[in-house]
């Protein structure tokens, strides 16, 4: 898979992650690693924090998206 | 996790409103009713001019203020409000034995502030007459009937608590509903009985209200509503953890796929 960022650039770079929110294939330059909190349990118990996060690969537009609510 | 003092703010703020609200319905009620005439001594103005239907109201406050607080600061302290909640929940080492009496700390300044700002609001009837929502047994009810109905009534609600709630097995985000309809539930019933504390916080708010504004004294009363629900919560979680785990195979059973 080519990176769909890149093509649009006129380049031509191989994907090597894929947007989690709307399936484009990206480069490492193009890319966005998203770190998600988990937190675990809740009512009648405090919710506890995971030590690690969840990554989440996402391409720019979709990152934007989500940031902005 | 989110650290303990702001799960001890959260915990008395949920017991501010719960008595606020829940002990302010009753008090309102017995102002609406006051110089009503009552019909025998067992109904004390709660009841006088709807019945039942006044007790599904002030269940209902309890209830409902119960239900949110479990949607807004469940996932914060747990949403315990009441320490029979805490002490069942640690007696079942769910909960850190640490963090028991700094819970129980907050639900009684949290219950005990949500009386005196309930007097600012209303004004002194609210002790002369509301007597700020204190329980007491009613006429008729012997100390050992009302631990046992604050027993049950409390049990009824841990029970649920841990079905809804601990039990990871449970339909999700139904736990506040169960747990809210229960509370309106078992008050509706039980609070012509025992005043339906199901929550020591509950009832020492008010007595301490009713002490330091010059409302009538009910602490002999107090231990009721630290036995029955107690008992009745730990009861209800020791059971539950009981009836709801899995039989363990035999020691060197092996079960074979086919």
């Amino acid at each position: 898979m080519k990176c769909y960022m890149c093509a649009l650039e006129g380049k031509d770079s191989e994907a090597v992650s894929i947007c989690i929110a709307c399936g484009m294939g990206l480069c490492m330059d193009h890319v966005i690693r998203d770190e998600v909190e988990i937190w675990e349990g809740g009512y009648p118990l405090p919710s506890k924090k995971h030590e690690k996060t969840l990554p989440k690969m996402l391409c720019k537009w979709c990152y934007d998206a989500y940031r902005s609510g | 996790m989110i650290s303990l003092k702001k799960r001890f703010l959260a915990e008395l703020i949920g017991t501010f409103f719960l008595v606020f609200i829940g002990a302010g319905a009753a008090v309102i009620t017995l102002m609406i009713s006051n110089g009503a005439v009552l019909p025998n001594l067992f109904n004390i103005g709660i009841g006088a001019l709807g019945g039942l239907g006044d007790w599904l109201a002030i269940g209902l406050a309890f209830g409902l203020t119960v239900t949110v607080l479990i949607y807004a600061i469940g996932h914060i302290s747990g949403c315990h409000i009441n320490p029979a909640v805490t002490i069942a929940l640690w007696s079942t080492k769910k909960f850190p034995g640490n963090e028991v009496i700094p819970y129980i700390v907050a639900q009684l300044i949290g219950a005990t502030l949500g009386s005196f700002l309930f007097a600012a609001v209303v004004g002194m009837n609210a002790v002369t007459v509301g007597g700020l929502g204190a329980t007491a047994p009613f006429e008729g009810i012997s100390y050992f009937q009302a631990i046992l109905v604050e027993l049950i009534g409390t049990f009824m609600l841990m029970f649920v608590i841990m079905g809804s709630g601990i039990d990871r097995r449970a339909f999700p985000g139904f736990a506040g509903l169960s747990i809210g309809f229960t509370v309106a539930a078992v008050i509706t019933t039980i609070g012509n009985i025992s005043g339906a504390s199901i929550n020591p916080a509950r009832t020492f708010g008010p007595y301490m209200g009713d002490l330091v504004l010059g409302g009538t004294n009910l602490w002999n009363y107090f231990p009721i509503y630290v036995i029955g629900p107690i008992v009745g919560a730990v009861l209800a979680a020791v059971i539950y953890d009981y009836i709801s785990s899995e039989e363990k195979l035999p020691e060197g059973r092996v079960i074979r796929e086919k």
